[in-house]
């Protein structure tokens, strides 16, 4: 077995193609007639452009418009008044056309590469891939027709390159495996368009493997499983029907309202730790953000973030966005985490003691900066700020007073954001719990965390073997909490979300359907998934459950029940 | 002389259709244009440099435009970065 990063998710039960790459090399020699080589220049890029305009073409029809325009773009990187003439120098002052395109195509992968940009450095992959191409062109290498590859082919080659997608037919591919490519690669992002089940960064790959050989890709783990036996071929074609009918049933739901099987309408937003995550957060067709954690910012650095820095990173989100809501939880730290530089005392209690709201309020110019950041990036987005750890309405009062004093610091600078930006709370403790009717009249919205709110309900660390059965946000205590925090939220008329691990569980839904949960904030990978769950459920039905449920007395009676419904 | 500073908002940033885009429409105008990112100004020749500067989604650029038709430059140049090349 040979083991590598798996994206997109699939299985692709094969045989192996080798592409192996082509042979580019030549001996760089000097031009005695330059117009001749002009023209020979001339020619190929010429040739270069029509075979890449078929081949954008193609790639148009099967795999989608976006890749189609990499294509087209390669031909503006050689096509190109500037690159011409520089090229066109080069041959001028006698050198090979071969040598002058590889070096002002060096010169970019170079300078991109440089870059240190992730993105940057991966646009290197295109210029190579023009290289290449129009080295081939220029030597008369001949591509190896990936077009020609029977059904069943697991197509391994070093890199996955925009020019070789056009060869690519989907019905006869069922599997990638490169030898290089992190999963935001050109690698990984063609095999995704393409839906075909890949394997990246397998080192060797092209050498341990031979052409013919059988052979099954794993994309969720990243396992490229060789000489299979029978048994093992016929667990992953069963893994792989399954996976395949699962994701049709889910893709319908793509697009679509999150709504219950009697027209309620849910909203279903994505939890996310980084602008980047944002990005993804749309791209699984989330709502919006229901919690974006701000903790990222502040780890592994030295010292504090800027108010900019800060602000650069919720705006881009916000922009991502595009106005969809993003609610920005302010610093959830304390003992148990290590940043040094802010100087946290070791404490025997730590998810008791000095952490998140309490920790902000006591140190009130980290605090402020955090929240004018917050308040200058609602100026480019539907933007709310949420306080964690809440046990005391005072401290709800206080937040609040801190973000109007940003405000009018922000209004004396004549700094744009928005005068009624949403502060709410998010309800993860057992006191927020059972005040959550008067904190009900001070937020602007709840969110339930229910990792918190099971682990302080439950006076239990979930993490700790002897006690973690304990752990469980059906125990009626923690579900007496969740539908007491969502009434009186529903009653005080404020929209009350849900941004813990239970929003996406199959049977905690129909419960939160019920108790009348306006918002389900779960990982981009689950939303689809949440979306089918809750449209599978009338509100009448999940009443009837729901009901069911609060009258039962242990974790255990309560769950079987609702494995039976699910 | 007119400059001004304008973020980008496409979650790519200036990637390699915008570039092609941004230093064709340079070209169009007889003023001379200059953009600076976190100081160091950009060369404007070629998409290639602009996509070298890795010149990110929320991040500033400072366009100067002189010259005789500058206020029109400006207005486009400015324009197509603000619309985040319309994607």
């Amino acid at each position: 077995m040979m083991k590598g990063l798996g994206a997109p998710e699939g299985y692709g039960i094969g045989r192996v193609m080798l592409i192996s790459e082509k042979n580019l090399s030549y001996t760089p020699r000097e031009i005695a007639d330059v117009d001749a080589e002009l023209e020979r220049f001339r020619t190929a890029v010429k040739k270069f452009t029509e075979e890449t305009l078929a081949q954008a073409q193609t790639v148009r029809e099967t795999v989608g418009e976006k890749e189609a325009k990499i294509l087209e773009g390669h031909i503006s990187i050689i096509d190109d008044d500037f690159m011409r003439g520089e090229i066109e120098n080069l041959i001028s002052a006698h050198q090979c056309a071969e040598s002058a395109v590889e070096q002002m195509c060096q010169m970019f992968i170079d300078m991109f590469m440089a870059s240190g940009d992730e993105l940057t450095m991966q646009r290197a992959a295109d210029v190579r891939d023009v290289r290449d191409s129009m080295l081939a062109i220029l030597l008369g290498v001949n591509e190896v027709k990936i077009s020609d590859a029977p059904a069943g082919t697991v197509l391994v080659v070093r890199e996955l390159t925009p020019s070789m997608t056009a060869g690519i037919k989907r019905d006869n591919i069922v599997g990638i495996i490169t030898e290089t490519g992190s999963q935001t690669s050109h690698s990984a992002i063609l095999a995704r368009a393409m839906e075909i089940p890949a394997v990246l960064s397998v080192p060797n790959a092209l050498a341990q493997l031979s052409t013919g050989e059988q052979v099954i890709v794993d994309g969720f783990t990243g396992d490229v499983v060789t000489a299979p036996a029978q048994e093992v071929i016929d667990e992953y074609t069963s893994k792989r029907d399954t996976y395949l009918r699962e994701k049709r049933e889910l893709e319908l739901y793509r697009g679509k309202p999150t709504v219950s099987a009697s027209g309620e309408h849910y909203e279903l937003c994505c939890n996310i730790g980084s602008p980047k995550d944002a990005s993804k957060a749309m791209e699984k067709d989330g709502e919006g953000v229901g919690l974006f954690r701000t903790e990222f910012l502040f780890m592994d650095r030295s010292s504090l973030p800027t108010e900019d820095e800060q602000f650069d990173a919720y705006k881009t989100a916000a922009m991502v966005l595009k106005g969809k809501p993003l609610i920005i939880r302010t610093l959830d730290i304390g003992g148990d985490k290590e940043i040094p530089y802010l100087g946290l005392e070791k404490e025997e209690n730590p998810f008791m003691g000095f952490r998140a709201i309490r920790y902000c309020l006591k140190n009130r110019d980290m605090f402020k900066s955090q929240i004018k950041a917050i308040l200058r990036a609602s100026a480019f987005g539907d933007v709310r700020i949420m306080f964690p750890l809440i046990t005391a309405v005072e401290e709800l009062r206080e937040g609040r007073a801190l973000v109007e004093e940003a405000k009018s610091d922000l209004r004396a600078s004549g700094i744009e954001f928005n005068e009624d930006i949403p502060v709410g709370v998010m309800t993860e403790t057992s006191a927020s719990g059972v005040i959550a009717d008067l904190l009900a009249k001070e937020a602007d919205f709840f969110s339930i965390g229910t990792n918190d709110l099971t682990g302080y309900t439950m006076a239990c660390d979930r993490g700790n073997s002897n006690v973690g059965y304990l752990y469980s946000p059906f125990q009626p205590s923690v579900l007496r909490l969740i539908k007491s925090i969502i009434e009186n939220g529903v009653k005080a008329g404020i929209p009350v979300g849900m941004c813990g691990e239970a929003a996406a569980n199959p049977m905690m839904i129909p419960l939160l359907m019920s108790f009348g949960l306006t918002e389900f904030s779960v990982s981009a990978v689950s939303v689809l998934k949440v979306r089918k769950n809750i449209a599978k459920w009338t509100k009448a039905e999940a009443d009837e459950v729901a009901a069911k449920v609060m009258a039962m007395s242990t974790e255990k009676e309560i769950t079987d029940y609702l494995k039976t419904v699910v | 002389m007119i400059s001004k500073k304008v973020t980008l908002v496409n979650a790519q940033g200036f990637h390699m259709r915008p570039a092609d885009d941004f230093v064709k429409a340079v070209k169009k105008y007889s003023c001379k244009v200059t953009m600076t990112h976190n100081g160091k100004p950009v060369n404007l020749m070629n998409k290639m440099f602009i996509i070298a500067s890795a010149i990110k989604c929320g991040q500033e650029v400072e366009l100067t435009c002189d010259g005789p038709d500058e206020e029109a430059a400006m207005a486009e140049l400015a324009g197509m970065i603000e619309a985040g090349f319309g994607e």
